[in-house]
């Protein structure tokens, strides 16, 4: 029998282990990517599901501030429901005179006082005018104006208008 | 991953211990952590429009009032209406370009205007109660292009 030019083989081991030092490390590298990018706040505010933001050319998402969302069938602040809309409109009983919301005058009265307390207690922590809106593009401006309107009542005069960034 | 161990003064004198450590579990942590975080992640990029209120706020930013107020208001058929007032006194209508308003032309005719007003350094953008949000953000974004602060109004 001829003899192969590649010499005598070695005999396959039937153990065999996979090398997952460097799978270990590329998960690490991964998870502190992840973790970074959540700690870096552009995900820290996502509008609730079948909320559509507008798009435009902007700056970056600033500090923290309060938010109100917009969305089709309510107005959240600060995640919590609330004020119902129906198609993105205001019911005409909780319309002022000013054009802002009664209830959502209410809720934005206690945010501001609970921030006045926390100011209070706290040197370091000042009351903040600052107001993030999230509305759905589809919304009308009468709504974005009610809302607008109930936050400048109660002190919150500094708007920033969440969009999502354009290229 | 390995190590070793020394034992010295044993009972059997020195011997050495070779291992290995696990890390199986700790791939399977982070391989349920990494999937958790892709899942709950979201990956638009959000950022923000400053934006004043005219006629908002306990205090006024400036005493002094500047020559020519500019108004722009968003009118029906997407047509677009600036309107200045003060020492300059005018009412240009914009039709629309193709179905859609011609932002080029405002932010030409806006920027016009700041050249002309040296203190002119914010508009006031107005819009009818059922226009769409979207709309007003659009011209936001135009304005924004040759005058730093765009003021909404219609309150």
């Amino acid at each position: 029998m001829k003899k192969s030019f590649l010499g005598k083989r070695r005999p396959i081991s039937g153990d065999m282990s996979l090398q997952i030092t460097s799978m270990a490390d590329i998960f690490i590298i991964i998870l502190v990517f992840l973790l970074k990018s959540f700690s870096s706040g552009a995900m820290a505010m996502s509008p609730s599901q079948g909320t559509r933001l507008p798009q435009a050319e902007t700056q970056d998402l600033g500090a923290e501030a309060l938010k109100i969302e917009i969305s089709e069938t309510v107005v959240q602040v600060e995640g919590k429901p609330a004020v119902n809309l129906a198609a993105f409109r205001f019911q005409k009983t909780d319309l002022q005179a000013n054009g802002s919301s009664k209830a959502l005058n209410q809720i934005l009265e206690v945010e501001r006082k609970r921030q006045i307390l926390i100011a209070k207690a706290n040197s370091d922590v000042k009351v903040d005018a600052k107001v993030i809106v999230m509305a759905d593009e589809r919304a009308p401006y009468a709504t974005v104006k009610s809302v607008l309107a109930s936050a400048a009542l109660n002190g919150y005069t500094d708007f920033k208008l969440a969009v999502v960034k354009g290229e | 991953m390995s190590g070793a161990i020394q034992h010295e003064g044993g009972p059997k004198g020195s011997a050495s211990q070779d291992f290995d450590l696990n890390l199986a579990p700790i791939i399977d942590a982070m391989v349920v952590l990494i999937a958790f975080m892709l899942a709950s992640a979201s990956y638009i990029a959000i950022g923000v429009l400053d934006a004043g209120v005219s006629a908002a706020g306990a205090e006024a930013v400036n005493a002094t009032p500047p020559s020519v107020t500019v108004t722009i208001e968003l009118a029906a058929a997407n047509e677009l209406i600036l309107k200045v007032a003060g020492k300059s006194n005018s009412t240009t209508r914009i039709p629309a370009s193709e179905g859609k308003p011609d932002h080029g032309e405002l932010t030409r005719k806006v920027a016009l205007l700041t050249g002309t007003w040296k203190d002119l350094n914010a508009v006031t953008l107005m819009a009818g109660d059922a226009t769409e949000y979207r709309e007003v953000i659009a011209a936001m974004e135009a304005l924004r292009k040759s005058v730093p602060v765009v003021l909404l109004g219609g309150f």
